[in-house]
């Protein structure tokens, strides 16, 4: 009986991974038949010199550009803020709160990580409504994107630096206490660095919730068409948002495929961000734990 | 005598359950005390009330006086003027298991240095000189990078006692130091413990009576958390 049960858990486990890479295949193969055909220098910098585009010399106004760079600025801002916060209360968490501050904080936390994207985008306009009536020039802009796409990540950020420091086993707190070392320092030169996988593991989730988030974004800043931001205050143009739009309000093939296209640039910036987060894990961990 | 260590009164608990009794005891200085005694006698817990490192766990309560004579002071190291990492740097401890930190050779000894807050510049010389007194250099110097943990048992149990030792620290706690190596290790170990013994007081917990005749200078016996 056992024989059989452990047989069919097999197969049961060998064809949801079989599945699951299967979709994963078909998706990707999908997306480049339809998007490679659309990937060109015309669909990044439009009717823009490439070199004009880069420098700033001149608007991009029918290319993905302003797009792509939006992106890259939302998801640096959105780790800028949400980061610190992120670690600092994972690591409260993991290695300072009671137990009654721990349940409540997680309960929290929890709550915050179940809330729908739109509902955050929601809370952002109204805010800047809000805050619109004491600072006029406050409208819908990239901050306030970035703000409340860091509420959206923090729980991921918070959870994952959580557990990665919970995960460690207790000898190595122990080592380290019998080495003379308090808990900070335990933390900082012990348990942190040992932690970096699994806190990098959140932080790569975070880079692509803010890189595919649309919700948020939509009711927070982005427009269709507003060149690349000179400042915060700037509303601003987002690849998601691009996908989005070409995808509901599409007039013909060509501009469905010009939005299959922005999908295979957003996904190689994912896979771009995912690497650079890697390696700087890698170089980070070998750092701390290899180099005298 | 010169006694490095005296406990008076210890007692210890663990939620409701007793594990040392009432215990007092004096250490000679520059020695090496072993104790022995039956599993689950509190012996482990008894050095851990010595360097505070219960204080760790949660759920423990002890009672009575532990003084250390050290510089020639007599310090309650239980005083509310007594830093812990002051006195886990005075009174190292090595584990019955090795525990490496996962990092590397270099990283394992440099750490110690490090949260002592000493100068960056010396600690090349100084994880030379640990390594050297654990007898490890000529099987490391050209690996320092590599992590702790690709080491043999033995080893990684000598690096131990080498980034114990590197702090200088007046006394050395042993935890069972052998039970978990082989006989050749246990004995690489045997000899560096008696080359130390001029650097520093050793308490050792040992269930090998063989070892103990080779090794102590002192025997103590503990029984149901007392000692004799």
């Amino acid at each position: 009986m056992t024989r059989v049960f452990d047989f069919l858990l097999y197969i049961f486990a060998w064809i949801s991974g079989l599945i699951l890479v299967g979709a994963c295949g078909t998706f990707m193969v999908f997306l480049l038949t339809q998007g490679l055909p659309a990937l060109s220098f015309d669909l990044i910098f439009g009717s823009t010199g490439m070199w004009d585009a880069l420098l700033l010399k001149r608007v991009v106004s029918d290319g993905l550009l302003p797009a792509i760079v939006g992106t890259f600025l939302l998801v640096f801002l959105v780790l800028l803020t949400a980061l610190p916060f992120g670690l600092g209360a994972g690591i409260y968490l993991a290695e300072y709160a009671g137990k009654r501050s721990k349940s409540f904080f997680s309960l929290i936390f929890d709550l915050l990580a179940g809330v729908p994207s739109i509902v955050i985008g929601l809370f952002g306009f109204s805010l800047t409504i809000f805050l619109h009536k004491h600072f006029t020039f406050l409208t819908p802009c990239l901050l306030i994107s970035a703000l409340a796409l860091a509420l959206l990540v923090l729980p991921y950020l918070i959870r994952s630096t959580q557990m990665a420091l919970e995960e460690l086993p207790t000898s190595l707190r122990l080592t380290a206490a019998a080495l003379g070392a308090d808990q900070a320092t335990t933390i900082r030169f012990v348990l942190l660095p040992q932690a970096a996988a699994g806190i990098f593991s959140g932080i790569i989730l975070a880079i692509g919730r803010a890189a595919e988030d649309t919700a948020v974004i939509m009711l927070t800043g982005v427009v269709v068409s507003a060149g690349i931001p000179r400042s915060l205050f700037n509303s601003y143009e987002a690849l998601p948002f691009y996908i989005y739009y070409m995808a509901s309000q599409f007039s013909d093939q060509q501009e469905l495929q010009q939005g299959f296209g922005a999908a295979l640039i957003l996904l190689a910036i994912c896979g771009l961000l995912f690497t650079l987060a890697w390696l700087i894990r890698k170089k980070i961990t070998a750092r701390l734990l290899y180099h005298h | 005598m010169k006694k490095i260590i005296e406990i008076k009164n210890l007692s210890f608990y663990y939620g409701k359950q007793q594990i040392l009794d009432n215990i007092s005891a004096e250490f000679a200085a520059s020695a090496i005390t072993a104790i022995t005694g039956p599993s689950g006698s509190g012996k482990s817990t008894f050095l851990m009330t010595i360097n505070r490192l219960w204080e760790e766990l949660n759920g423990a309560t002890m009672s009575g006086r532990v003084s250390l004579f050290l510089d020639h002071e007599k310090l309650d190291i239980y005083g509310r003027d007594v830093s812990l990492s002051w006195l886990r740097r005075k009174v190292g401890m090595v584990f019955q298991i090795p525990n490496p930190l996962p990092m590397s050779i270099y990283r394992n000894l440099a750490l110690p240095l490090r949260m002592a807050g000493l100068p960056k510049e010396n600690f090349g010389q100084k994880v030379e000189t640990a390594l050297k007194q654990a007898f490890l250099w000529p099987e490391v110097k050209d690996r320092l990078r590599d992590d702790a943990r690709t080491l043999s048992g033995g080893q990684q149990q000598r690096l131990c006692i080498a980034r114990a030792m590197i702090l200088e620290p007046a006394i050395l706690l042993l935890d069972e130091p052998t039970s978990s190596l082989d006989e050749k290790a246990a004995r690489e170990i045997e000899s560096l413990l008696l080359t130390l013994k001029d650097q520093c007081t050793q308490l050792m917990v040992s269930h090998d009576q063989a070892q103990v005749k080779r090794v102590a200078d002192e025997v103590m016996e503990m029984v149901a958390g007392r000692m004799s």
